[in-house]
């Protein structure tokens, strides 16, 4: 399957998502999910299920709320609430939620401006933030920063 | 001898059921040890014409297939295992009880997916150590595990959670 026709079977759910505003990045993998690529850790699946089968930090709360993953992400350095622009120096990570109001999706900012994210079960891509914005994932509630860590390369 | 004799004699196939019934019906409370267990012998009969297992069987797993492809068509792009998990397809799978482990657990071994909320639901036991909470690969493997010491199908699960035989592989 080219990305092109990948790109119409994700349209049914991403009506903005199209060749200009999105690259494949790597290929399917149900190992891990956009929270867990967010965070830059591809071997576990995060989320806060009731039923206590996949990973969350041990020391935030297990619930489906837009505090909670603050709170994961606060765990892991991102303690700035900003914006979706481009900073020297800064790493950040956007949370979108639906219209319930729960948390749905994660995508962490590339050095261009663009985000990266995992889609569910699907394939990790690079994208505009507004292009996986509507029905599926709802809309991006906040953006928190951290200083970025930079490799030495010892 | 008419024709019409020899249909009375060796009823066909599809007329047993009714045949059986008449039969059944003839039968009334208070007979003896003998017509009981005729009885009941003509009653597994009747189950055994009307009812193959095999029909039974295969209409389980067809309505497995359908509601697994749904459920997998429908929540693919999501992240929320809460959502994916209370898809009315997933919910009816659990639904379906018991009868539903064997062919939850071949779907695992052979396409993955979240089937770990149902395994938990529907068996009340949850093999996966916390410390391999969301690790996916090890999460599949301790189900399989978890089968094959039950016996929930063959013996082969293990060497295929090893991944160590074909024609399944567990690198996804």
């Amino acid at each position: 399957m080219t990305f092109s026709d990948w790109l119409t079977a994700a349209r049914v759910h991403f009506p903005s998502l199209n060749e200009r505003n999105s690259r494949p990045a790597s290929p399917a993998d149900v190992g891990y999910n956009c929270i867990a690529w967010a965070a830059e850790d591809s071997d576990r699946w995060w989320w806060p299920d009731a039923q206590e089968q996949y990973y969350w930090p041990t020391a935030v709360p297990r619930t489906e709320t837009v505090e909670a993953f603050v709170m994961a992400f606060e765990d892991l350095g991102y303690i700035e609430r900003t914006d979706a622009s481009v900073e020297l120096g800064m790493q950040k990570i956007a949370v979108f939620v639906g219209d319930q109001g729960k948390p749905t999706h994660a995508a962490r900012q590339l050095p261009d401006g663009w985000w990266a994210s995992k889609l569910g079960q699907q394939i990790d891509i690079e994208h505009e933030l507004s292009a996986i914005q509507g029905a599926a994932y709802g809309h991006v509630a906040f953006v928190l920063g951290r200083v970025a860590v930079v490799s030495t390369g010892i | 001898m008419s024709s019409s004799d020899s249909q009375r004699r060796v009823p066909m196939r599809s007329n047993l059921p009714v045949v059986v019934g008449n039969l059944l019906m003839a039968v009334s409370a208070g007979a003896s040890p003998q017509s009981m267990q005729l009885q009941q012998e003509l009653g597994n009969l009747r189950i055994y014409y009307e009812f193959p297992a095999s029909s039974i069987r295969d209409r389980r797993r067809e309505r497995f297939s359908r509601l697994a492809r749904q459920w997998r068509e429908d929540t693919e792009w999501l992240s929320s295992t809460t959502v994916i998990a209370m898809h009315p397809a997933y919910q009816s799978i659990i639904g379906m009880g018991p009868e539903a482990l064997p062919m939850i657990l071949e779907d695992l071994r052979s396409n993955s997916g979240h089937w770990y909320w149902a395994l938990k639901a529907i068996s009340n036991e949850d093999p996966v150590p916390p410390s391999d909470r969301g690790a996916i690969r090890k999460m599949k493997s301790a189900w399989l595990r978890w089968a094959e010491q039950k016996g929930i199908f063959s013996n082969d699960v293990q060497r295929l959670a090893d991944g160590s035989a074909s024609p399944f592989s567990f690198a996804e």
